[in-house]
């Protein structure tokens, strides 16, 4: 049956199915899953793909991992073709060139079989906390020059063989964890809600028969293809160029360019990373399925953000790193802190196009705060990591402020100080803004935040993983940068001390980290700013009278 | 049989305030009166005094009255309150504002976050600190927190609330402060977050709280002019009121925690399926409520709705993450945006339907009142499923051709469809959105819908009730009389309720809770016993369970640990596929309902005899391959016993039904049409 001869009505309700599908996997993980960022902070993604390994539909979570999925189900049907699965394997990988960049993210994927035959795979990708390397969390920066410091990699495995688990490979990747319950639990829960999908794909087919369903997915693809393509035609043509900087890769190592161009022509979005600066001997190398989640993640806020996302959306969009370069490293490069990168990528996309989207783009975000640390707990006697996800504000935009306290575009939710300190030795102090930390501009950016977090644990090995510590987030149409972030360790005390945004540091018992972050971008010309929402950000102890008076010029 | 008791129930809505009076021959008398802005009271008066004198009862004679309102979420929609302040624990002042951080839609650049309730300058920060394991870090400060009360006095704060870390955990220092307080400024009300919802994850409880402590005045306020205009009316008991949890609760518990009542409807709407639920024989059942903007399901199991501990109030498109979380016990609902109102559009090859409305005004194109975009109720009219000359008891006449003309230009022609086509594709493709829907209600929570009956109310309910147990394979539709008022029903079989709940972080195996629960019984009980005179007729005891390092709970009853432990993993793996029976289980939260039972309604009685000869339509259903003669029918003039087969409509004043051919359908003894697939 072709796209053509699917009518209307039976489209809509095999897309919503499938939509829905995405739904129950994606929240089956949520509610099962073990670790504190994958329930709490909902670092996970899913997916339903067709029997030709085609993105039929996304569910609403990270899109980080989503151009990775695309390309990771082709690497799984690469290794098991369809006439070597069947009906109760599950596989997984975590290799960073064939999945997502970083060894903590496991895909795992499940095909469904209807009548005997492969009728699609339902997929998941869950951050886990540990996979071992040489910090815990595997996420370090400095002191790695490949990926074999980072932990255990996983090249396509089937960890269960029709419907038996494969008790070698899971006694491997948990002896090879710092926090093997934790990963095995979340490898139970990532199986669970394939499960779930799987049945769930099969009623559909039952329903509609294999060659309706097929047929739905081509003409969905096909619509979602088009109406990007609209939308890209309505940009006006040309190249668009934009450069920003990482502050660094390591304490004492030199900043990092990236460099984009995007060229609108007609119907087609070409994204070219020329110019940005090599691979680096460190973790902070962003893999290329990693760097384009976020390219197409971009590229879909401008576009289309309320459309569908399914292969079809990608269609329209080139992406070109050259080799070697640290968004397109070469094998065996370091990846585990790559997340540091996304907000990055994501960006330069959004500067490149604000002269032909202006109303569309955002300044830029604070960057966020994914430290981890390990140490022994003295009291319940045992070994710990701790995570930290700490998120700013959003930069301004054309018609208003820059969304307060909100994630970037990796979206993930903080973790509450309560759930934080039941679960780790730590004492969080404060939670809350940075007044006169926001980019001014006609439209503010959001304030930064800061978090202070004492950490009550022997020998602990703190892994940094911040940013805006050097380059500022950039504003937009004159508006101004945010103020720029710092880790501070101790603050207020004579023992106080910066470390970098990338530093791995032995800190004491007790020892406070103070992460503050920068503030996102404003937008547009300050002096344009109402001067009544200048008083209420004052009355609100959100500007200062000094920042007031400094940024906009209104005498209090 | 005994004299049943002479009730009162009166639920505002948007639009209506329905009224129900049940009389001492067991009859019932309803109304309906247009809801009355400002002050809503007015129209509950005058209808109940309308109604008394309907019924020829006097409001003396009256043993209970009950009531529904919407007060309390149109104060925080309105965000009408003024001079809320909240005291945080130094250092988290900002805990509000930054709430979770998730962006509710993934893709849009331009989303903003509700506007928090209390505004920065109104947050004040106390030094003190409670460690999760309930022990002191920081003692409370009594300097620091005289001089913030002094500043509270200053600034004419009159509603406060008190959201210290951790004091779910040990309420010592959020009590201290309350004693400080009242000390030093007893005219400032104050809701305490350990007496609130003494629950972790503090974003979450300062929410609570907050809206507590935002509604307090307010809601005290009306409810003491409401219990005074009735006392004037000398009606001698107390007058109740619906909380979200579907019990029914004093006005004066209800003034001190007015966060309880502040989402009543959609709890009363599934009491009242429930109710019909139990009169046929179906305790299990998925309450199905379409009105004109949205749909509404919910999972009854054992004849009591399905609750959640947490819900969010105002939600922006009714995406998830998008409102205002508060940790009250409430109806764990799926609403989407699918109603009569719906607008239809071409979208990506096939038709979108919704989940923007058109609402009342201007409403669909058939009700001439300027709406251009075709909606559902355009495409039921077109179908001839509705009769233009009868709806809404002939009320508004609508416009075929209006109608008509709108979905040819807007929906048919674009996608190359003829009329009927494309009013087809909208109500099947409105059913579709309805029936992902109720999978997340029915599947999504372990229960197979081919198990399950389904009970239609609301304006549009009927219209797709048959076609969603189709597509369902759901057995059995129960189409209630009355349905028009199902709500105010709904508040009648409302049992008196009080929830309370307590978090105590423990391994399940190592959990000592009788103290706990001797401590929340006694609350409870209280509670109970000043609302009926009388010792509650039931505890039940609950315990939020997880497995050790989880992040969510599931609720189960607790007996004993090793019950509570199988009852978790039997739910655990019929909601997620797979329990871990070799892992540990942790314990959370601690709950205790205490259940204060009431004479129940009967409800009044069909008569039997002969079907009266039906009207003829033209309707158009796919099974007939197009246009076809239905039998068209009055619903209030079908005998009891009475047989109908499809295609067949039945009218009535507030709603039609629709059978499609081949479904059968049986008038019971009240009234209701069960439908069987």
């Amino acid at each position: 049956m072709s796209a053509d001869a699917v009518d209307p009505i039976t489209l809509g309700v095999v897309w919503g199915a499938l939509q829905s599908i995405c739904v129950e996997i994606g929240s089956t993980v949520q509610r099962t899953a073990y670790s504190i960022q994958a329930r709490e902070g909902q670092d996970f993604s899913v997916a339903v793909f067709d029997a030709q390994g085609r993105m039929s539909a996304q569910g609403p979570y990270s899109p980080g991992h989503m151009g990775a999925m695309s390309f990771a189900i082709r690497n799984f049907m690469d290794a098991f073709p369809a006439d070597r699965l069947e009906p109760g394997d599950t596989l997984l990988l975590n290799d960073p060139q064939l999945g997502s960049g970083h060894f903590p993210d496991f895909l795992v994927t499940q095909p469904c079989f209807w009548k005997e035959r492969l009728v699609g795979f339902g997929v998941n990708l869950v951050h886990h906390t540990d996979v071992g390397g040489s910090r815990p969390g595997s996420q370090a920066v400095e002191g790695i020059f490949d990926y074999h410091q980072e932990g255990l990699r996983i090249p396509p495995v089937k960890i269960v063989e029709a419907g038996r688990e494969n008790a070698t490979a899971l006694a491997i990747i948990a002896a090879n964890s710092r926090v093997p319950r934790n990963v095995l639990g979340d490898l139970r829960s990532q199986r669970a809600s394939l499960l779930v999908g799987e049945q769930r794909l099969r009623e559909l087919h039952e329903r509609f028969g294999a060659e309706t369903v097929a047929a739905c997915v081509d003409a969905m693809l096909d619509q979602t293809e088009q109406r990007v393509r609209a939308r890209i035609t309505e940009m006006r043509d040309g190249a668009y160029e934009f450069e920003d900087f990482m502050d660094d890769y390591g304490t004492g190592t030199p900043p990092l360019r990236i460099h984009v161009t995007v060229t609108v022509a007609g119907d087609r979005l070409a994204i070219d990373f020329d110019g940005t600066d090599a691979q680096t001997e460190s973790g902070l190398n962003s893999y290329f399925n990693y760097t384009r989640s976020y390219v197409y993640a971009a590229v879909k806020c401008l576009t289309d953000p309320y459309g569908p996302m399914n292969a079809g959306a990608l269609r329209a969009v080139e992406i070109m790193a050259p080799e070697g370069c640290f968004l397109n490293p070469r094998r065996p490069a370091g990846g585990g802190p790559r997340a540091a990168i996304c907000s990055r990528v994501f960006e330069v996309i959004l500067g490149a196009l604000a002269p032909a989207l202006p109303e569309a783009v955002t300044a830029a975000n604070s960057h966020f705060c994914n430290a981890t640390f390990g140490a022994w707990d003295p009291v319940r006697r045992r070994r710990f990591v701790g995570y930290e996800l700490i998120h700013g504000g959003i930069g301004g935009r054309a018609a208003k402020d820059g969304c307060e306290a909100m994630s970037s575009p990796y979206n993930a939710a903080n973790i509450p100080v309560e759930a934080v300190e039941a679960n780790t030795p730590v004492i969080v102090e404060r939670f809350g803004f940075i007044p006169d930390s926001a980019g001014a501009g006609k439209q503010r950016g959001g304030l930064g935040v800061r978090r202070d977090v004492r950490i009550l644990g022997e020998s602990i090995k703190f892994t940094n993983l911040s940013e805006r510590h050097r380059f500022a987030p950039f504003g937009l149409f004159g508006g101004r940068p945010g103020k720029l972030g710092r880790t501070v360790v101790n603050p207020g005390t004579d023992r106080e001390r910066q470390i970098g945004g990338k530093a791995s540091v032995d800190l004491d018992y007790g020892d406070v980290v103070s992460f503050q972050l920068a503030g996102a971008g404003g937008y547009g010309d300050p002096r344009e700013r109402d001067p009544e929402a200048v008083r209420r950000d004052l009355r609100l102890g959100l500007v200062t009278p000094e920042g007031a008076r400094g940024d906009y010029g209104l005498e209090t | 049989m005994k004299t049943p008791p002479i009730q009162v129930a009166f639920d505002v809505g948007g639009t209506f305030t329905d009224f129900v009076l049940q009389d001492a021959q067991g009859r019932l008398h309803t109304h309906k009166r247009l809801t009355t802005y400002p002050d809503p009271s007015e129209a509950c008066l005058a209808g109940l005094d309308e109604l008394f004198a309907q019924a020829g009862v006097p409001c003396a004679e009256l043993a209970r009255a009950v009531h529904g309102t919407t007060l309390g979420s149109n104060i925080v929609i309105e965000r009408k309150a003024s001079h809320v302040a909240l005291v945080s624990t130094r250092g988290f002042r900002d805990v509000l504002a930054i709430g979770r951080q998730k962006r509710y839609q993934l893709y849009d650049l331009q989303i903003d976050k509700p506007e928090p309730l209390i505004e920065r300058d109104w947050i004040w920060e106390v030094t003190e600190r409670t460690l999760a394991d309930g022990s002191e870090h920081v003692a409370l400060d009594e300097a620091d927190a005289r001089r913030v009360i002094a500043e509270l006095k200053e600034k004419g704060v009159r509603s406060l609330a008190v959201c210290f870390l951790h004091s779910y955990s040990n309420p010592a220092h959020e009590r201290a402060f309350a004693d400080l307080l009242r000390a030093q400024a007893p005219e400032i009300e104050i809701s305490l977050s350990s007496d609130v919802s003494p629950q972790f994850r503090e974003y979450e409880r300062t929410s609570t709280t907050v809206v507590n402590a935002y509604l307090k005045r307010a809601v005290r306020a009306y409810l003491a002019a409401m219990s005074g205009h009735l006392q004037a009316r000398d009606y001698r008991g107390s007058l109740f009121v619906m909380q979200s949890g579907g019990g029914a609760a004093t006005a004066e518990t209800m003034a001190e925690f007015p966060v309880r009542m502040i989402e009543s409807g959609p709890a009363a709407g599934a009491l009242v399926a429930a109710h019909y639920g139990a009169l046929t024989g179906h305790p299990d059942l998925v309450a199905f409520d379409m009105g004109g903007t949205t749909a509404k399901l919910s999972l009854i199991t054992g004849g009591a709705p399905q609750m959640v501990d947490t819900f969010e109030l105002h939600r922006v498109r009714l995406a998830p993450g998008s409102g205002l979380p508060m940790n009250v016990r409430s109806l764990d609902l799926v609403e989407i945006g699918a109603g009569g109102g719906s607008i239809a559009r071409p979208h990506l090859g096939t038709i979108q339907v919704g989940p923007d409305s058109a609402g009342s005004e201007p409403g669909p194109v058939c009700y001439g009142r300027g709406g251009a975009e075709p909606t559902v109720t355009d495409a039921n009219l077109v179908l001839g499923y509705l009769n233009p000359e009868n709806f809404a008891g002939g009320s508004l006449r609508l416009d075929v051709e209006g109608a008509r003309k709108a979905i040819e230009e807007k929906v048919a022609r674009p996608l190359g469809l003829n009329l009927e086509q494309a009013a087809w594709g909208i109500h099947a493709l409105v059913n579709t959105n309805m029936e992902l829907a109720t999978r997340v209600v029915s599947i999504e929570r372990g229960h197979d819908p081919r198990r399950l009956a389904l009970v239609a109310t609301g304006g549009s309910g009927p219209v797709h009730a048959c076609r969603l147990v189709q597509a369902l394979g759901i057995k059995t539709a129960i189409l209630p009389a009355a349905s028009g008022v199902a709500s105010a029903i709904g508040l009648l079989v409302a049992e008196v309720k009080f929830d309370v709940s307590r978090t105590l972080l423990t391994a399940l195996d190592a959990a000592d809770p009788a103290a706990l629960f001797t401590e929340m019984e006694a609350e409870a009980a209280a509670v109970v016993r000043h609302s009926t005179g009388d010792e509650p007729a039931e505890m039940r005891r609950e315990v939020d369970l997880r497995y050790i390092g989880q992040g969510y709970e599931l609720t189960v009853p607790f007996e004993s640990a090793s019950k509570a432990r199988a009852a978790f993993e039997e739910l655990y793996a019929r909601r997620y596929g797979m329990a871990s029976p070799e892992e540990a289980v942790e314990a959370t939260t601690w709950r205790l309902t205490a259940v204060g039972r009431l004479a129940t309604v009967e409800l009044p009685h069909f008569q039997s005899g002969v079907l009266p000869e039906p009207h003829r339509r033209r309707a158009w259903f796919p099974e007939s391959e197009g246009w076809t003669e239905a039998a068209v029918y009055r619903r209030d003039a079908l005998p009891a016993g009475a047989r109908l087969r499809g295609p067949a409509i039945v009218e009535e004043r507030e709603s039609t039904t629709v059978l499609p051919p081949d479904m059968e359908a049986e008038v019971d003894a009240y009234g209701n049409l069960l439908v069987s697939a």
